[in-house]
């Protein structure tokens, strides 16, 4: 009885194919679009946030206190180095850097502008957060003088590879200190402070510039694994400042925040609108064939049969606009992964807000879990009025009407 | 054929209502999503425009991009008369900007330090606006500088105090001074109001041996509409291969490709809601004709055109959109006007995306006929396409055939 059923399920499913054909395409280019777009908006926002950890904050990062409100060497961190060291023994720690800032004026022969120089150390950034990554131009290299620098200030001074330019700023004593630089590479981080500000060089050239002892940071940036890292670490080092990714960058958990509510919204209004196509289609589907049921119930044929056929028929259909829709929207997700959306003709703008110019998505199961979910229960929602409408036929009646 | 199209939409009330319902949705939608989109694009211009920029401003050529003294216009008597003369220029005023190291104490910080003309900027810029303490510079050519919250929290200072400069004069020489801090200002440009700092012109000009020199000389329009032409009369008043007027659009090209990403990101979310909508729609319609088939052979064999047949679904849809649109448009326009005027607030946003340049928690609508009237007419245009499938559905049967059709 059941394969009987099953069978004609299918076979009804498809027996009006222009009205079927269109609603499976319409759940296919809806869906397709839906998850693209999603794909796109995380992808933008995914690339923001591991790129601002890798080039800034790490997962975790360590202050002086009050380094973060005052922005002064005085306020650093004296014993870097073995804190490193014990960092690194903690279970839950892939990578530990070590850096020192100094605000100051970047300045060349006929422009300048604040920045900011970091002392880093090439080998540890490389192992924290794939620094050679960034680089957009040039060399990542620290010889001849050289120093990294942001792309944005680059262009605001106008630099090139293998141009000058003076950084001056406060040492620790308070005398204004001045250091020439040769530019070796521009980077872009896609973290819009650094892009905007950055000039890094080596580490050990800023603890003499500055005259800071070897080993004194400003911050100590941590890349874990555990999420119970943040809250071990403030135990364990309760005289410095101990803040998670999100805390320092706000702005990230916002913006992810509201991608999540955006998308939500999306998902809910294109779902909504997707239920009615599927009813519509359904309510008509049942009507056009009342008296077939009528007389199927005439014959004896339990209720509950009919009630599963139409629910198979529903599900067939809406399956098969899924799977269309999920094939679509793999290729499309797969190609915004692998290409992206070359918008090199606003890479001015791009890059100001911390975007890169080709634009790549992200793929998630959950974009196909989701939306599976939601088409099934739109399908099961929409064939509810007309199996009431069926419950409620007299057989008799139906039969003896005319169609 | 009109009123035959009028009896079928009250007679298909099923179809009528779903296509009506969808059409009000997405008229709504897209008039509301565009004016929201629209209100803060422009929102951000105006706001950047308004604290320090320009519609247009005049320099001398290489000076945006390479910089240096060599760059500084030389003759801004001679510029200021000509601009002078032009109609449609409501002012305009000479800046001296240059980079340099201020000093308080112990603490140092880089800043923009730029002489201005007190009395002009009033008009010009929101800078006296954006006063927090102390007071805004006078035309008295004093030494007194009012600087960015930024820069006095860098530097720790309080009104009064002195704190010193060290930078370049325009002859390349070192130049450097005391200054007294008059005020401070906050804009809400994150940027700005950390590396900022203004002092009288006159007094900056004997110290940076600029008189007669500008770095750039700012000019405000009657009606930002009207740039391209002023600036247009600019460049020929000008008549000189060394100088270059440059509109809001060149100067602000960034912000406004910006502007332009976010709308594409916001039309592609937009387009997403049409098509389903117009899918939905189409299904409908087809669902309708295709449970109508026999009636349109009827019709077909009593002498009706194919022409005839497809005013009657043209007429169908465009009543019913007619319909959607007449009520939706009102209440869609009166809530962008509404919101136009008292924008919504969302609390935090401005400190939150300050390194975006957004300095407002308001969040203001666009009120524009003309936006409302192409989204209007998009959303009629998708709903008279949508009849054509079906149309062609109906198409394919002969007038015999449709007729018999069961």
């Amino acid at each position: 009885m059941y394969s009987l059923i099953v069978k004609m399920a299918w076979k009804n499913s498809f027996s009006r194919l222009s009205r079927t054909l269109l609603l499976i395409t319409m759940i296919a280019v809806s869906m397709s679009m839906m998850i693209g777009i999603q794909g796109l908006y995380d992808g933008m926002a995914n690339n923001m946030l591991d790129k601002n950890k890798r080039s800034a904050s790490g997962d975790i990062s360590i202050f002086a206190k009050e380094y973060r409100v005052q922005k002064d060497i005085k306020y650093r961190i004296k014993n870097a180095e073995t804190i490193k060291k014990d960092l690194e023994g903690v279970a839950g720690v892939k990578a530990v850097v070590l850096r020192v800032k100094a605000d100051g004026l970047g300045a060349t022969a006929r422009k300048s502008s604040f920045a900011s120089l970091y002392g880093i150390d090439l080998e540890g950034e490389e192992k924290f957060g794939k620094f050679s990554e960034f680089l957009k131009e040039g060399e990542i290299s620290f010889d001849n003088r050289g120093a990294l620098i942001g792309l944005e200030l680059a262009k605001t001074l106008k630099l090139r590879i293998g141009s000058k330019l003076i950084f001056s700023t406060q040492d620790v004593h308070g005398d204004i200190n001045s250091i020439s630089l040769k530019i070796n590479a521009i980077l872009q981080t896609t973290n819009i402070s650094l892009d905007s500000n950055a000039l890094f060089i080596d580490r050990k050239k800023v603890y003499k510039f500055l005259g800071i002892n070897d080993g004194e940071v400003t911050q100590i940036a941590i890349m874990g694994e555990e999420e119970s890292l943040e809250n071990s670490l403030k135990d364990k080092y309760p005289e410095y400042d101990v803040k998670s990714f999100l805390e320092l960058q706000p702005m990230m958990q916002m913006m992810q925040d509201m991608m999540f509510i955006f998308n939500s919204i999306t998902f809910f209004i294109v779902m909504s609108v997707v239920f009615v196509g599927i009813l519509g289609v359904m309510y008509v589907s049942i009507l056009d064939r009342i008296r077939e049921f009528g007389i199927m119930l005439g014959i004896g044929m339990h209720y509950k049969y009919i009630r599963m056929q139409i629910f198979l028929e529903a599900i067939f259909v809406s399956l098969s606009g899924y799977l269309s829709g999920a094939f679509l929207g793999a290729v499309l997700l797969v190609y915004l992964r692998d290409y992206g959306i070359d918008l090199s003709a606003f890479s001015d703008a791009l890059e100001m807000w911390g975007y890169e110019s080709v634009i790549h998505g992200t793929i998630k199961l959950s974009y196909f879990t989701t939306t599976f979910a939601a088409i099934i229960t739109a399908s099961i929602l929409s064939i509810l009025i007309p199996l009431r409408k069926i419950k409620k036929i007299n057989p008799i009646d139906v039969i003896k009407a005319e169609k | 054929m009109f009123h035959f199209a009028l009896k079928n939409i009250l007679f298909y009330k099923g179809r009528s209502l779903t296509t009506f319902i969808l059409t009000f949705i997405s008229t709504m939608l897209f008039i509301v999503y565009v004016s929201m989109m629209d209100g803060s694009h422009d929102s951000m211009l105006k706001n950047s425009l308004k604290v320090y920029g320009s519609a247009i401003e005049v320099y001398h050529k290489n000076y945006r991009d390479l910089g240096g003294n060599e760059y500084l216009i030389k003759d801004v008597k001679t510029i200021e008369n000509k601009l002078s003369k032009i109609e449609g220029i409501q002012l305009f005023s000479s800046r001296y900007e240059t980079y340099g190291l201020l000093s308080f104490k112990d603490f140092s910080t880089a800043s923009m330090v730029v002489g201005v003309n007190p009395q002009k900027e009033l008009e010009l810029s929101e800078l006296k606006n954006a006063l927090t303490s102390g007071e805004y510079l006078k035309n008295d050519g004093q030494n007194c500088i009012y600087i960015g919250k930024g820069v006095a929290s860098k530097l720790k200072v309080e009104v009064s105090d002195e704190i010193s400069f060290i930078g370049g004069a325009s002859d390349n020489s070192f130049a450097a001074d005391i200054f007294r801090v008059c005020g401070v200002f906050k804009t809400g440009l994150f940027e700005f109001d950390s590396s900022a700092a203004f002092v009288s012109k006159e007094y900056f000009d004997t110290l940076m041996l600029s008189q007669n020199k500008a770095s750039y000389i700012t000019v405000k329009v009657d009606d930002l509409e009207d740039v391209d032409r002023i600036n247009s009369e600019i460049e020929q008043a000008l008549n000189d291969e060394n100088l270059e007027s440059l509109t809001w659009k060149t100067l602000m090209k960034t912000m406004v490709e910006a502007m332009e990403v976010d709308s594409i990101f916001g039309y592609v979310s937009l387009a997403l809601f049409l098509t389903v909508i117009f899918f939905v729609i189409m299904i409908y319609g087809f669902i309708n004709v295709s449970s109508r088939i026999k009636e349109f052979g009827i019709l077909r064999c009593i002498g009706l055109s194919k022409t005839r047949i497809f005013s009657l679904l043209f007429y169908e849809i465009f009543i019913l959109s007619s319909l959607a649109i007449v009520m939706a448009t009102p209440i869609a326009g009166y809530i962008c006007h509404y919101y136009s005027v008292n924008p919504i607030i969302i609390e935090g946003i401005a400190e939150m995306y300050k390194d975006y340049g957004i300095v407002s928690d308001e969040l203001p609508f666009s009120f524009n006929l003309f936006t409302i009237s192409w989204n209007v007419l998009v959303v009629l245009v998708l709903n008279i396409l949508s009849i054509v499938y079906p149309f062609m559905y109906v198409y394919s049967f002969g007038p015999i055939e449709a007729s018999k059709h069961v």
